[in-house]
């Protein structure tokens, strides 16, 4: 193999420490001279099984290949491929304090070895078997006496204001990480916080008096100081666990959290609907799931059941918190429980738009589930049927598609309060704009309902 | 508001002062110069508080004849 076959991931640029790339379709990590006693100290401290033996970083293998860049290479390492790359806006509030948590963790870890997190970014964290893991093994720098955290800022950036916001105000406002990827910045978050919150020291220290002291010491040369001992350092870390470990979200006291106690289904209409998908996706023999409008997760288990990971999005953070914390106290290591708005899906951010990966960029899988989603999306955004299958399209080879006709209860409702303008919404018209583009393999109408599911594989 | 308000200012004021004793750091991110100075000003505070916590649950440990260092986070 030659480094003409190599791709280096758009997204991994920042740090001079080293960079990943892709060759034959195998994800791999350079490492530079230039991190050579960092990374040496990693291995030999101790600190690298420690953390992999903890399930907190991502483990890998040292591999003798020719390097990309031979010029800066110290070593290549083959890091644990993770099957669905997130991103912290697309996390409910459970997952956001769990990664912020396990990065403090690290962080400690790391110190008892003699070395330092150099960075705490929230996209460094991914959801692997189901909990948060670090995934950067460049993260790590020897740790010298005196010196403050130099990721400090970071983390408040990137756990500590989106938590205290989500907790404090609305769980929507995690989305402002989507706007500010270096993390949401502290004076916007300790303008909108309320004031109550200055009584609470964690807040008061590392929200709004470090804001003002951001704006006081702004464009002011960046100094160490030899005066922070480690005792100093570990109670910041203290003080910041105290601070996450504080910060709290129920999905009950929302308003959305009655919803999902009402369904139109009869019991014996939900057992038929939950054999009809496990079937199917035996039947599709997939392996990668995606469960769009996946509500809490009782259908993305359904289809789980052979072995699958399954991806869960719900554009509702109740439903994903409530997933996510069933997910943890089941140990449920198939399913990642996900925040997405199909209507907006997540865009390709950052530098040059490939930073960060757009949804429809992370797929196709081998099946996408589509059920009771079809209405909302048509009736909801009127978003046409030779539309919804072109985007379905891209997304998957088989389909498992919920059709929701007319005289549905919940279609009734919608139409309620608004003009009917959906002639095209009909179940010859929804089987005519997604034959386009896939072949109807299986069709059922669900006992005890007015509701059709299909399963139809790509053209 | 405004006790704490002064209480800032001083912080802040104190953490000029130690200016006079800083070095140039080395670091891919912008760690920002508040922060930094943040940190430095906080740190007797917090590591007063953390060896008191310490302490604090070995105190307990010992009447409770549970293990201390289980949790005291280093």
């Amino acid at each position: 193999m030659t480094p003409g076959n190599s791709t280096r991931l758009s997204g991994s640029f920042r740090d001079p420490s080293g960079f990943l790339f892709y060759r034959e379709q195998i994800l791999y990590r350079q490492i530079n001279q230039s991190y050579r006693d960092h990374y040496d100290l990693l291995m030999s401290s101790g600190l690298y099984r420690e953390l992999t033996e903890a399930g907190m970083l991502i483990p890998h293998e040292e591999v003798h290949i020719v390097p990309t860049d031979p010029d800066l290479a110290y070593t290549t390492i083959r890091p644990e491929t993770i099957p669905f790359i997130s991103y912290p806006y697309e996390w409910c509030f459970g997952q956001l304090k769990d990664a912020a948590l396990t990065t403090l963790a690290i962080q400690k870890a790391a110190l008892a070895h003699g070395m330092v997190l150099k960075d705490a970014s929230a996209y460094n964290i991914q959801f692997h078997e189901g909990r948060p893991v670090l995934i950067d093994t460049l993260s790590f720098e020897t740790y010298h006496e005196g010196r403050p955290w130099v990721a400090y800022r970071q983390f408040c950036q990137h756990f500590l204001a989106p938590l205290a916001l989500m907790s404090y105000l609305d769980v929507r406002l995690g989305q402002l990480l989507r706007i500010h990827l270096d993390g949401i910045p502290l004076d916007l978050a300790a303008t909108l916080l309320p004031k109550r919150t200055r009584f609470s020291f964690p807040l008061l220290t590392n929200i709004h008096l470090h804001a003002k002291s951001q704006r006081h010491y702004e464009s002011k040369p960046v100094t160490s100081d030899r005066q922070m001992k480690r005792q100093g350092l570990m109670g910041l870390i203290d003080n910041l666990e105290s601070a996450i470990g504080r910060l709290n979200w129920k999905p009950e006291d929302t308003v959305w959290a009655d919803y999902y106690e009402i369904t139109n289904y009869s019991d014996q209409a939900n057992r038929h609907k939950t054999e009809l998908v496990r079937a199917y996706a035996q039947k599709a023999g997939a392996k990668t799931i995606w469960d769009l409008g996946a509500n809490d997760g009782t259908f993305s288990r359904a289809a789980a059941h052979e072995g699958a990971s399954v991806v869960a999005f719900d554009f509702d953070p109740a439903a994903v918190e409530k997933n996510y914390r069933a997910c943890r106290q089941n140990h449920d290591a198939q399913i990642l429980p996900l925040l997405l708005d199909l209507t907006n899906p997540s865009p390709g951010i950052g530098w040059s738009h490939t930073e960060r990966m757009s949804f429809i960029e992370r797929g196709p899988v081998d099946l996408v589930l589509a059920l009771a989603l079809v209405h909302h999306l048509a009736i909801g955004n009127n978003v046409p049927f030779d539309q919804l299958a072109a985007f379905f399209a891209a997304t998957c080879r088989w389909l498992v598609i919920e059709f929701v006709p007319k005289n549905d209860s919940q279609v009734k409702r919608m139409l309620s309060t608004r003009e009917d303008v959906f002639d095209f919404y009909t179940g010859e018209d929804f089987e005519r704009g997604f034959s386009a583009f896939f072949t109807i393999e299986e069709k059922s109408e669900i006992t005890d309902s007015v509701r059709t599911l299909y399963l139809m594989n790509r053209r | 508001m405004r006790y704490l308000a002064n209480i800032s200012g001083l912080i802040l004021c104190a953490a000029v002062i130690m200016l006079f004793w800083a070095e140039t750091a080395q670091a891919y991110i912008d760690p920002s110069s508040g922060s930094y100075f943040l940190q430095i000003l906080l740190a007797g505070l917090l590591g007063a508080l953390f060896t008191l916590k310490i302490y604090w649950r070995k105190i307990k440990a010992f009447f409770s004849g549970k293990d201390a260092d289980h949790d005291a986070g280093q």
